[in-house]
């Protein structure tokens, strides 16, 4: 109904019909807005697209705007129609009046015309959101052992990651294991450094979410983002593959390498230099400076023996007596010690034999050996450095190398009655470094000569006996210094005996009556230079003495009565003619000087614990004492020097003891027979009450 | 055998101040170890890199040369590293006051 009036009527009129036609466009439009929000989203996989002119510029210069390549997208006709106009309604309402003129226009051209269908190529954009800022000046720095090396799976835990959250990182968590160049990088917000547990980053090939670490929230913020040259998704996945092959070899072989012969090889030569340099706790930083100084104890010049060290091993000589030490030609501080076996573990092997080292602080032994047999004597072969011999309480005598892995012996010799069918307590090996061999006595008197590359059978045997078929049950050997022929024995029965192996008279040459007890320990002076005091030997015995005799004299020259024990070894001083050690059964050792005092011994200790000292023995060099006591321990002792090292006279002057020695014992003698017979007069050299009864 | 090398590996360990053993192959993985394992593999990584270092300065200057033994002081720590051909042993040790 409108109300008629010619002049303002007409300008009411037609303002009333725009404002309805806008109306009416408006509701029309909302109606094809949501017609084409429903075919928008059937359009975009439409592969038809018609052009339409002007709209379509209007829509590139759009996508021109979002630096998206114009792209002939194109919705259907009738939504893109649809489309174009709220979009052009909302961005350019001065041109609506217009647009349904036009849309009217293109409905109508669209709907005249027919639609062809033609093929399109099609190009699709995802238009990413913007993505997070990149440094580009951080690829510059050098990569700092990087999976380069080969090394996979290191992962350095460094909690100053936070301090630079906004620097791109290496890949110092290996999150990305495909990332080959050092260029490559991930880019982190937040550093939940999980990722370090390399087993769970399995490869996952496509979608980079699974290579996010945790924290990373995909939404909107910055994403993780790969930058990589190009590398194929196979490179990548052959990588992967390898990091993950070369891991689970080692953990699937370890015990295969383990079990290698190489592996045990290396741990047991880098095991004992580890254990040598582990011993040497030496404070390279001392500073002496601030400290007083405490270099002044210990004053050793005015103690003539002095505690050094002592060797014990839990595992191998607990509980076992030490039964024989020996010094290594070739390493003058090689000690090897043998030992009995343990009552308390029957199951251990019953025969051990050790090598110490003298000169590191190392308190494990160098070598274990062991066998089945009581060992009653060890020795180097002293003419080849890495085989030890040793004779056991079997009869049997086993030879160990240190160059092979075993521990066991190598080589036996045979139970049979052509070797030995008695314990083994004397072995010997004389000779020269071409033409050498080991002579072995066991106490049924057989003496067995070997050489060492054939243990199968002895050389040669021979039966000591004394005086027509009475064996003798050898206890202790010895040989002079370089005398391969002749040597002494001593006997359970309490007497020596000088034997020689070739000659006119093979077997036993004399006999050395005086002992009451069998002879635990026989030493022959030894001692190079000046004058040669060989036929000097000493014995000692269960009976409590130490006798000291002369090859020449079947009477002993003199009696050593200071002991309160059974005495269970003797030796000479390699260096110094006058001076011995001996041993006896309360723990005591004591050393002798017989140019100062043939009474009592020069120097003397008690070993703490008052063990049975089973073994003396000196070092080559004469300056320490070692000592075996039944409880397995060795102990060093260091003698001092002023005391072990002889003076220039100390030959000439153990001479006129000796003979001193010897004319008293004569005296002795004479004395007694004096009395005994009291009617034979007889002159003596220097008898002081002697009547010359003629 | 491969008690013997238990014992050797526990006679290391027990010894005074030794804070670790590593025994690492010519490639960097740890073959044995008594520490856990972000240490072993830390250490492995680092020690074997520096041992191959090492080895090719001696052996750069002097062609007949080799490295037999590196021991690296620090204030806390040392840390003894015994090379071969094909394995590395590594102890760590803390140095007795």
């Amino acid at each position: 109904m409108f109300s008629v009036k010619m002049k303002p009527a007409m300008s009411d009129r037609k303002a009333e019909l725009e404002r309805k036609k806008a109306k009416l466009q408006a509701l029309r439009e909302e109606k094809d807005r949501r017609k084409r929000e429903k075919e928008m989203k059937d359009v975009e996989e439409a592969a038809n697209r018609v052009e339409s002119g002007s709209d379509k510029r209007d829509l590139d210069e759009m996508l021109r705007s979002l630096g998206v390549a114009p792209v002939p997208d194109v919705l259907s006709s009738l939504s893109t129609v649809n489309s174009l106009t709220p979009d052009q309604s909302i961005n350019y309402t001065p041109d609506t009046s217009l647009q349904p003129n036009s849309l009217h226009n293109n409905v109508a051209q669209v709907k005249k015309k027919q639609p062809v269908l033609t093929v399109v190529p099609v190009q699709t954009t995802n238009i990413q959101p913007q993505e997070v800022v990149v440094y580009t000046r951080q690829t510059q720095t050098t990569a700092s052992g990087h999976e380069r090396d080969g090394i996979f799976g290191s992962s350095i835990l460094s909690k100053c990651y936070m301090e630079d959250w906004w620097r791109p990182r290496k890949d110092e968590y290996n999150l990305n294991p495909g990332l080959e160049w050092e260029d490559e990088f991930t880019v982190l917000t937040y550093d939940d450094p999980q990722g370090e547990d390399e087993e769970s980053s399995l490869p996952h090939l496509g979608g980079f979410g699974s290579k996010l670490p945790p924290g990373i929230l995909p939404h909107g913020l910055p994403q993780v983002k790969e930058v990589q040259p190009a590398v194929t998704a196979v490179e990548q996945e052959q990588a992967k593959q390898e990091v993950k092959e070369v891991r689970e070899l080692s953990e699937e072989e370890k015990q295969m390498i383990i079990l290698s012969e190489d592996f045990q090889r290396f741990v047991d030569r880098a095991g004992r230099v580890m254990e040598r340099a582990l011993g040497e706790t030496v404070d390279i930083y001392a500073d002496y400076s601030g400290l007083g100084g405490d270099e002044g104890l210990d004053e050793k010049s005015h103690q003539r023996i002095s505690f050094n060290r002592w060797f014990y091993d839990e595992r191998w000589s607990k509980n076992r007596c030490v039964t024989s030490l020996d010094w290594s030609l070739q390493y003058p501080e090689l000690l090897l010690s043998s030992y009995n076996n343990n009552d308390e573990s029957p199951n251990d092997p019953d025969g051990v034999a050790l090598i110490w080292n003298t000169k590191y602080k190392k308190t494990t032994p160098e070598y274990v050996f062991h066998c089945q047999s009581p060992v009653m004597n060890a020795k180097f072969a002293r003419f080849h450095p890495n085989l030890v011999l040793g004779g056991t309480y079997s009869g049997q005598i086993v030879l160990w190398d240190n160059r092979v892995q075993k521990r066991t012996p190598i080589q036996r010799t045979p139970l049979s009655a052509s070797a030995h069918t008695h314990p083994v307590y004397c072995m010997h090996v004389v000779g020269t470094q071409n033409a050498h061999n080991l002579i072995s006595i066991s106490t049924d008197g057989r003496l067995c000569s070997w050489s060492l590359e054939m243990l199968s059978q002895p050389q040669e045997t021979m039966e000591l006996q004394r005086s027509q078929s009475r064996s003798v049950a050898v206890t202790c050997l010895d040989f002079p210094h370089s005398d391969v022929n002749n040597f002494v024995v001593g006997s359970e029965e309490g007497a020596a005996f000088s034997a020689c192996r070739h000659g006119a008279k093979v077997g036993v040459t004399d006999t050395y009556d005086g002992h009451q007890g069998p002879i635990t320990g026989i030493s022959v002076n030894a001692v190079q230079g000046g004058i040669d005091f060989s036929h000097m030997f000493l014995t000692s015995s269960i009976d409590w003495t130490i006798k000291l005799w002369s090859l020449k004299d079947t009477k002993p020259i003199y009696t050593f009565e200071d002991n309160g024990d059974y005495v269970l070894d003797v030796a000479w001083s390699p260096t110094h003619p006058a001076l011995f050690a001996a041993v006896d059964g309360g723990g005591r050792l004591d050393l002798w000087n017989l140019n100062q005092d043939t009474e009592v011994p020069a120097a003397g200790l008690t070993v703490d614990g008052n063990p049975a000292l089973n073994r003396v023995s000196w070092t080559p060099s004469g300056l320490h004492v070692t000592v075996g006591d039944n409880t397995g321990k060795i102990w060093v002792y260091d003698v001092a020097e002023n005391f072990a090292h002889p003076r220039h006279d100390e030959w000439n002057k153990f001479l006129y003891t000796t003979q001193e020695l010897r004319s008293n014992q004569v005296d002795e003698e004479l004395e007694k027979l004096n009395l005994g017979i009291s009617n034979t007069p007889l002159t003596s050299m220097s008898s002081i009450s002697s009547s010359p009864l003629r | 055998m491969s008690n013997e090398i238990e014992e050797t590996m526990k006679r290391i360990q027990s010894h005074k101040g030794v804070v670790g053993t590593i025994v690492v192959n010519s490639e960097g993985i740890p073959i044995k170890s008594t520490l856990d394992n972000t240490t072993t593999v830390q250490y492995s990584g680092l020690i074997s890199s520096l041992a191959d270092k090492a080895r090719s300065v001696v052996r750069d200057l002097d062609p007949s040369n080799d490295l037999t033994f590196l021991r690296i002081r620090s204030k806390k720590h040392e840390i003894m590293v015994a090379p071969d051909k094909e394995f590395i042993l590594i102890v760590i040790q803390n140095p007795t006051e």
